[in-house]
């Protein structure tokens, strides 16, 4: 997995006192970060490799102990933020040496202390949250101490709120780090920008070509595919646990708990409430609460006191209200309660906005439809509702989902798997010969201990026939993605089938065509539910319905190869090829897991080897069998965490099946009837 | 294994979504036990008197963030919320206006002004119009441009230009936006210009050239890379690419040349387009062969980016870094290249392969934005069959779609709607009633009551509703999105249909696995009649198929409001003057979506004796060979939907011991095989 999850599990150092969620909520906050400017492309290609960084301890200092650093007055001050900046512009790419085991590397600063002329200090010398944030990337695997081998710089003087800095003096404490270069790979963090009483709405601070994660940017100052948004912190957020609270109906519809409201929105939200009553309420601070209660934890509608951050959990819809800065901390709170944030901000850049789809959990509404916000909000039906609460992202996706009907003349490749049955074995393969569209066929000769016979011994056929030998006798090695595989379509037949007419394997590959997704398949199985042992059990009788179809006669495409050797979930390869059964169970969970369809049983076909023989096959005479194939499936049940296998009631037969038509004008005559 | 050493983009993409599956926003709740690490002491040191430290803003500074007056408007810049009044679109939706043009019109402009005038946004009226478009000249003739009649200071005005702005623009924009040909990404503004495709001049108006896409997977021996060149020509790389062609340091080895004369399509795995400006012509290329497109280092904004999610199509890389691209490219994993493959495909044939798609798939950006939090949501846009054929208005929900349900992991609703289209009946069909009513998956019955006569008053007790609705007579009545259908599933039917509740039942749960196609019993096949050089179809049974007849077939209920809301008006008024191409008509609409054939169940011929003639002649009757009128329609419609989407199929879909010599009591639905 890539870095930044890996590294959430392996769980770096805990400093002592830093709270778990703080730190997750550093790293998370960093990694995004650093996935915006990989969605950007410049880290596209990068390899994310893990390097295990050697094992080491921190260095244990006072916070007093921190060097001073004088700035001159006349010190240089950087150009202002180069607005058009780009990646491919204003990022130096040659300091991320390529090598294989490298990854981006980060640099970190040393702490200092800035003061000017005076000796007054140019800015707190470093807030908690900055702290911790920089902590988190150290801990990190980014984190590399070798100034000359870092890619991204990431200077420690405390950027988050602007109110706490002097812009010029910390901009003349940026110009003199020592990689500066114009700012050059500089990532610089900040939450609260700009400052009475025009508020920018990214940082003053002049910082020419430095990378700006920052909170409460707009369209103006956003560099799309430079800057990367950032949410406000929340404190309140982190130091109250709520509980989760699932999708449904809440008792207030809309909820708006800002307290310092221009006038104006305060009016419009008072109006809301006049004509609605109930479904909304606006909360405001509280004037009356006795001593010791902090005021930041309540609310206040008229005489009612209401605990914050919990009673955003009983609302479906939270106003969140530009203020002087368009991002705000309330953002963080409202996600957090589980309420769906309506975002009242024209022109701003949700956090992360690269890399998340805020159609999907948000509402924007535009400042000028304020007074409708209500009206817009009661147009969503309450199913979608349900879908923004859950904050759904991801689902099953088909991997051959383009609806396509692959070309007739690409033919099928007909992969035979064979022990030591050469007279079956040239059976099969001189009936799948007359096949038209067979393209090519392949041996895969799994005994060791024998060879194949002499090539003048073969079967002469019109289509190139190869044998393959395996190292060792497993049965994963039919669904092998060999090279010479050509075809999509690879038709697997065991070395015992000899009953399929050519009539029968043509209409399989075209009905193949028509579902390409699909395994399409002659011997049809079935799984049921044990009522009385509480498990899966194995069906092999004539049933109404179907759910598998083996691969002792199947065509699918030769994706699910690739997919079986280097994708199959947990130990369920080994596990077949140690137990020398349920290969194609295994194949049948697969494709129905990854594609969410069932599988297509061709043709009426129910005996395969010899004309004399009961239903079921050879293969699946006697009880153990059947035991041991009941056992597969709930094997696989369990480890694939669900049963992906779908039932249907039907299966292919060609048009004019027994239809009252004259046979030889039939494109498939010959399909037998067992 | 050595791809799990060398991640590239697809893992970090795949991290991020996990993460987010993490939960992004309740992260803060995660709890991820911790261990420390020890060693020597180096990195960024652990504060002994952290309590020292203090929060970045003060208690107060967070909640309290003062007040500040609306936003006065910004000089110059706009956005969606400042300069767009949606007030105008309150009511009818999006409508559109466009300026006629002035003087001699080319060709592309001329396909444009179609484009808008045939889309369902279209109004005459600029009165009645919430968006004015205007189409930007095609050459800068030195002249200032007369202002538009109604321009407003370009308020809810969209100019639209199909080439790059070379030069500033004649008049000032205002607060219009701009719908403009490969932007550069410096004067774009997100979620107010829309930015579009270059297209080449021979554009197609209507259809468009499909997809070359052939196969999911790459054949094998195809080169990896093909380089776009000046002239709209490609360089194929072969698979020695191991000097980077594109970069000039690494020129001395190009490998043999091999260039395709003309715009021919690149065939290879990947394409490699430079991010600079005329090459913006091989991204379509690219997109329509299949050709998974490579920017290095684009310098103009993606086509609809506001949408479409390129990451699933599209690789955008640094051109500074040629080798790890090159690296990356061949290593990457045979997932992400077929999912990438076939979403350029969709990609193509869902928004641009023709000037009318690329036209409504800008205006569908704006009703979005109009719509707020109704518009499509981000799968509708990036998943087929696209947002034009996935109506909002429909649905905001994608589980109520007949296309979504394998992602979303939802089921269309178990029980159907059975509509009867009386015709010019005079008598209920009372057996007919009578064994759809006994299918235990029906809901209701709803009559279609067409005829001139007034309805019976007495109905066959059934035990489920039975509703009667009055029609307009006309024959696309019969596809009008009633409210009274309450089910995903409609069983469509005609007065003289004759079905057993046995065959109901078994289509019925054949629909279920594939909810987004149309499932019948009599069917027809389309064919290219060389002799009259052009469609026919014929009702003759044959070894293959392209239609079901709406006589007797299964199908969602949301093509009723596709049949209804989308398709060009002249379509369906052809349908109303000649009623066999009713049938001909909605087989194409759901054969364009789903580019799918139908699913032929079993029919018993025993129907076909018992039958009485077609009393409506002309009308859709059941084996009826379709009269050279009607083969006409066929004609009519290919070209009205611009291209011929049937498709064939070679098979049936029968139950699973449909005929085999068993007991019949081990038949789930045995009288289906009625000698």
């Amino acid at each position: 997995m890539c870095a930044s999850v890996k590294y959430n599990i392996r769980g770096p150092a805990l400093i002592p006192r830093m709270k778990t969620k703080h730190r997750i909520y550093y790293i998370t906050l960093f990694s995004i970060v650093l996935l915006g400017l990989i969605a950007t492309g410049m880290f596209q290609f990068w390899p994310h490799s893990i390097e295990s960084s050697s094992d080491w301890s921190v260095q244990k200092r006072s916070i007093r102990d921190v060097p001073v650093v004088r700035l001159p007055a006349d010190s240089p001050v950087p150009e202002r933020g180069d607005l058009s900046c780009r990646m491919h512009t204003c990022f130096d790419v040659y300091r991320c040496g390529f090598n294989p085991k490298n990854k981006i590397k980060v640099y970190i600063y040393s702490l200092k202390k800035y003061v000017d002329d005076a000796g007054v200090p140019v800015s707190s010398t470093i807030s908690q949250e900055y702290n911790e944030l920089l902590t988190a990337v150290a801990d990190s695997d980014y984190y590399t101490e070798d100034i000359a081998r870092a890619c991204l710089f990431i200077p420690s003087i405390d950027l988050l709120n602007q109110n706490a800095l002097r812009v010029k003096e910390t901009a003349q404490a940026l110009a003199q780090l020592s990689r500066w270069d114009r700012g050059t790979n500089h990532l610089l963090f900040n939450m609260l920008p700009g400052g009475p009483p025009d508020y920018n709405t990214a940082l003053d601070v002049p910082r020419d070509r430095a990378l700006l994660a920052g909170g409460g940017f707009s369209t103006w100052t956003y560099r799309q595919g430079y800057d990367v948004s950032i949410p406000v912190y929340s404190p309140l957020s982190a130091e109250v646990d709520l509980p989760e609270k699932g999708p449904g109906p809440r008792r207030y519809f809309l909820l708006s708990s800002q307290m310092a409201l221009h006038p104006e929105y305060r009016e419009e939200l008072a109006a809301l409430q006049a004509r609605h009553g109930e479904a909304v309420l606006v909360l405001d601070k509280c004037t009356n609460l006795s001593e010791g209660i902090p005021a930041a934890r309540k609310r206040c509608h008229k005489h009612q006191v209401f605990d914050y951050p919990q009673v955003l959990q009983e609302a479906t819809f939270c106003v969140v209200l530009r203020g002087a800065r368009l991002g705000q901390a309330v953002l963080s709170d409202v996600l957090r309660a589980g309420c769906i944030p309506v975002i009242i901000a024209d022109s701003y850049i949700l956090p992360f906005s690269e890399v998340l789809d805020w159609k999907r959990a948000s509402v924007a509404v535009p400042e000028e439809k304020m007074s409708d916000v209500h009206s817009i909000l009661q147009s969503i039906p309450q199913r979608q509702i349900e879908e923004m609460q859950r904050q759904k992202w991801g689902s099953v996706s088909n991997p051959l989902f383009l609806p396509l009907i692959p070309p007739q003349s690409q033919g099928f490749t007909a992969i035979v798997l064979t022990y030591d049955r050469v007279e079956s074995l040239f059976r099969v393969i001189t009936e799948v010969s007359k096949v038209p569209s067979l393209s090519k066929l392949l041996v895969v000769w799994n005994n060791q201990n024998k060879n194949p016979p002499e090539d003048s011994l073969w079967p002469k056929i019109r289509v190139p026939l190869k044998v393959v030998r395996t190292a060792e006798n497993k049965l994963s090695n039919r669904f092998f993605p060999y090279d010479e595989i050509e075809t999509e379509a690879v038709l697997a037949i065991d070395d015992d089938i000899i009953m399929l007419t050519s009539d029968e394997l043509q209409f399989g590959y075209e009905v193949w065509r028509e579902f390409p997704d699909r395994l399409v398949g002659y011997p049809g199985r079935l799984h049921l539910w044990d009522h009385e042992m509480s498990k899966w059990k194995y069906e092999s009788e004539w049933t109404n319905e179907v759910s598998m179809v083996l691969t002792g006669a199947a065509f699918y495409h030769k994706y699910f190869n690739y997919l079986y050797t280097y994708k199959m979930p947990g130990d369920i390869k080994n596990w077949v090829d140690a137990h020398m059964n349920c290969e194609d169970i295994a194949m049948n969970f697969l494709v129905a897991n990854v594609t969410g369809k069932a599988v297509i049983k061709v043709t009426p076909r129910k005996k395969f080897k010899c004309p004399e023989c009961t239903a079921i096959d050879g293969l699946s005479l006697d009880q153990t069998h059947m035991v041991e194939r009941s056992e597969c499936i709930n094997k696989f049940a369990s480890v694939f965490g669900t049963m992906p296998l779908k039932v249907v009631e039907h299966r292919a037969d060609p048009v004019l099946y027994k239809d009252d038509f004259p046979e030889k004008l039939k494109s498939f005559p010959n399909i037998g009837s067992l | 294994m050595q791809s799990w050493r060398r991640k590239s983009l697809w893992l970090a993409l795949l991290a991020s979504w996990l993460l987010i599956l993490l939960g992004l926003f309740p992260l803060l709740r995660l709890a991820v036990p911790t261990s420390p690490r020890a060693g020597a002491p180096q990195g960024w040191p652990r504060w002994l008197d952290t309590e020292l430290l203090q929060s970045f803003a003060k208690p107060g500074e967070l909640l309290e963030d003062g007040p500040r007056p609306p936003q006065a408007l910004r000089g110059g810049s706009c956005n969606w919320g400042a300069c767009f009044d949606t007030s105008k679109c309150r009511g009818g939706g999006l409508k559109v206006f466009v300026y006629p043009a002035a003087g001699p019109v080319s060709e592309t402009r001329r396909r444009i002004l179609a484009s808008v005038e045939g889309s369902r946004y279209h109004t005459l009226s600029a009165a009645e119009a919430c968006l004015l478009l205007l189409l930007s000249p095609d050459t800068s003739t030195g002249e200032r441009d007369p202002v538009p009649p109604q321009w407003d200071g370009g308020r809810n005005h969209l100019v639209l230009s199909l080439h790059p702005a070379p030069c500033p623009r004649t008049f000032q924009l205002g607060q219009a936006m701009v719908a403009e040909a490969s932007p550069t990404v410096d004067t774009f503004r997100p979620g107010f210009d829309v930015a579009l495709p270059l297209l080449p001049e021979a554009h197609p108006l209507r259809g468009g050239a499909p997809g070359q896409l052939r196969q999911h997977s790459p054949r094998p021996g195809v080169a990896l890379l093909a380089l776009a060149e000046d002239g709209g020509r490609w360089h194929v790389a072969g698979t020695d690419f191991s000097a980077c062609p594109w970069d000039g340091r690494c020129e001395q080895d190009r490998g043999p040349k091999q260039t395709h004369p003309g715009a021919t399509l690149p065939n290879a795995t990947f394409c490699l387009i430079p991010g600079r400006g005329p090459d913006v012509l091989h991204f379509l290329q690219a997109l329509q062969a299949g050709c998974i497109p490579v920017l290095l280092s684009p310098r103009w904004e993606l086509p609809f980016s506001e949408v479409i999610d390129w990451t699933k199509a599209a690789i955008v890389a640094d051109e500074r870094l040629p080798l790890q691209v090159l690296t990356a490219l061949q290593e990457m994993p045979l997932t992400r290249v077929l999912a990438l493959r076939q979403q350029t495909q969709f990609l193509w044939d869902a928004y641009f392969s023709s000037v009318e798609k690329v036209i409504h798939t800008t205006l569908e950006i704006i009703q979005d934005r109009i719509f707020g939090p109704s518009a499509h949501p981000s799968l509708l846009w990036n998943s087929p069959p696209g947002a034009i054929l996935a109506l909002p208005t429909f649905s905001p929900s994608p589980s109520d779609f007949p296309f979504y349900h394998l992602q979303q992991g939802s089921r269309p609703l178990g029980r159907f709607s059975a509509l009867i289209w009386g015709g010019a009946l005079g008598q209920p069909p009372l057996k007919l009633i009578q064994a759809v009513a006994g299918s235990e998956h029906c809901a209701q019955i709803l009559v279609l009551w067409s005829s001139e006569k007034p309805p019976p008053t007495r109905w066959p007790k059934t035990a489920v509703p039975l509703t009667v609705i009055d029609g307009h007579r006309k024959v696309s009545d019969r596809f009008f999105p009633y409210s009274a259908i309450s089910t995903d599933a409609i069983l469509s039917l005609d007065a003289h249909s004759s079905l057993s509740t046995s065959e109901v039942d078994f289509a019925f749960v054949v629909w279920q696995s594939f909810p987004e196609r149309m499932v019948g019993f009599l069917t027809w096949s389309h064919f290219w009649d060389e002799a009259r050089g052009g469609w026919g179809y014929t009702a003759k049974r044959t070894n293959e198929f392209s239609m079901v007849l709406t006589s007797a077939a299964f199908y969602h209920r949301y093509y009723h409001t596709l049949f209804t809301h989308a398709l060009p008006k002249a379509l369906r008024t052809l349908a109303d003057e000649a009623p066999t191409c009713v049938d001909v008509l909605m087989n194409f609409l759901v054969a364009s979506v789903t580019k799918l054939p139908p699913i032929k169940v079993p029919y018993g011929m025993w129907h076909q004796e018992a039958r009485p003639p077609p009393l409506e002649p002309g009308g859709p009757g059941l084996r009826q060979e379709p009269q050279p009128a009607a083969q006409n329609c066929i004609n009519q419609m290919a070209a009205g939907f611009g291209h011929m989407p049937l498709v064939s199929s070679r098979l049936r879909l029968d139950p699973v011991l449909f005929k085999d010599p068993v007991s019949v009591l081990r038949k789930k639905y045995r009288s289906l095989e009625k000698p």
